[in-house]
């Protein structure tokens, strides 16, 4: 009964049913759009902690400004996830508030602080790029009405941080000092841009988010487009990454087997030293070193006025 | 000289606004441009608000933009707050963009 279910579900949405309410889905689409926009509404908020390490650090008044803009839009579209699934029966105060930190589902490049304001510009372009990326990809193919729909405006705003990254980092090039500071931002920073798109397909065994067409497009096919915007922008700008367009199979190829080891300590990508993403999984799972200050960080106006509100 | 400003209003055509992918010209920033005997270009222009987080980006892009067309010499840019921007003074095509994103444009 359940696998007919699935499967009438599965073939109204490939000939392109929209599912607008809770009555259109079966168990597993809910399941499945509960856990992806949990995904997507943690990354928008949990980005922001990070961006507040180095803000303050602005070249510029307008660089500041627009970085606070930017923090903003995060908010907002964090605020559109959360609404949606408040939408779908969840406790989005208890989401919020009451999570333990490492139980939040932001990208594990999230859970690290800034050095320099140069990094925020590679924040901006690399993981806003990988969030551009996988929204574009969720708006044009989701065949969940509600989020289409919120996603237009989000599209473009994320195209804004992302080239407010890219400004950032082609000014900071021309000055050779900041020039070294983009080296080495991009040292760390890069491949963990490789890493928003998770597991290699081959390694993944079910299609869930595809069949209901959750997404459109697969992760190496996502890490692909990244890389395609990403790999070029870094030639624009004569810093090295380790990738490059193999003409023989018209693909991006890295240079260094991925995934590979990760020193936290030193923040330091171990080119050599290939990895299995079980290990991956596990790191991510452990979380990085900034994740319990980053969603205290989140947490503490809401417990710190809980005896004014409930005093009102 | 009114066929050098015409290339002007056709390069700034390139430049987006960064908070949109619209151009300047589409969103209405760019009031004027006069183009002098020795080729230094000066635009007049405005921004959405007086708090744009972008301005100084904008100018940069706006500059690079002209700077790298033939016969340009350099460019001024002149900034005026009246009368304040609206969306009225964006151009059909740009009330078009918007409203295939689903945003009003009035």
């Amino acid at each position: 009964m359940a696998v007919d279910a699935r499967e009438r579900l599965v073939e109204k949405i490939q000939r392109g049913f929209v599912v607008e309410t809770i009555d259109d889905m079966t168990e597993e689409y809910l399941h499945a759009l509960i856990q992806t926009l949990t995904i997507t509404g943690d990354t928008e908020l949990l980005s922001v902690p990070a961006l507040l390490t180095v803000y303050k650090q602005a070249p510029t008044l307008n660089r500041k400004i627009t970085a606070l803009a930017i923090m903003q839009d995060e908010l907002g579209h964090a605020h559109i996830a959360y609404i949606l699934l408040q939408q779908l029966g969840v406790d989005v105060e208890e989401l919020l508030y009451h999570r333990a930190a490492h139980r939040w589902k932001n990208p594990y490049a999230f859970d690290f602080g800034l050095d320099n304001f140069v990094e925020l510009g590679a924040f901006n372009a690399l993981y806003d790029r990988a969030g551009y990326t996988l929204l574009s990809d969720v708006g044009k193919n989701t065949s969940y009405g509600p989020w289409r729909r919120a996603l237009v405006k989000v599209d473009k705003e994320e195209l804004f941080h992302l080239r407010n990254g890219e400004s950032i980092l082609r000014e900071a090039v021309r000055d050779p000092e900041r020039r070294k500071e983009v080296e080495n931002a991009f040292r760390w920073m890069f491949i963990m841009g490789l890493e928003f798109f998770g597991v290699s397909d081959q390694l993944k065994s079910r299609t869930t988010q595809l069949d209901l067409k959750l997404k459109g497009k697969t992760n190496d096919q996502l890490r692909q487009e990244w890389l395609s915007k990403v790999v070029p922008f870094c030639e624009s700008i004569g810093i090295q990454v380790p990738a490059h367009f193999d003409e023989a199979s018209q693909q991006y190829v890295l240079d260094f087997p991925f995934p590979c080891k990760f020193d936290v300590e030193r923040r330091e990508w171990r080119l050599n030293e290939p990895d299995t993403w079980d290990n991956v999984i596990r790191r991510f799972k452990a979380r990085g070193p900034e994740n319990e200050a980053f969603v205290a960080r989140i947490q503490k106006g809401y417990h710190e006025y809980e005896r004014l509100r409930r005093s009102s | 000289m009114t066929v050098e400003t015409g290339r002007c209003w056709v390069a700034l055509q390139d430049v987006m606004d960064p908070e949109f992918p619209i151009s300047v010209v589409d969103m209405g920033l760019i009031r004027g441009i006069d183009v002098d005997a020795d080729g230094v270009v000066k635009v007049t222009m405005t921004y959405t608000s007086v708090a744009c987080a972008c301005m100084q980006w904008l100018e940069a892009d706006i500059r690079k933009c002209l700077q790298e067309l033939d016969g340009v010499g350099s460019v001024a840019i002149d900034v005026v707050w009246d009368p304040p921007w609206s969306v009225d003074q964006m151009t059909d095509r740009g009330k078009e963009i918007f409203r295939s994103w689903g945003v009003a444009p009035a």
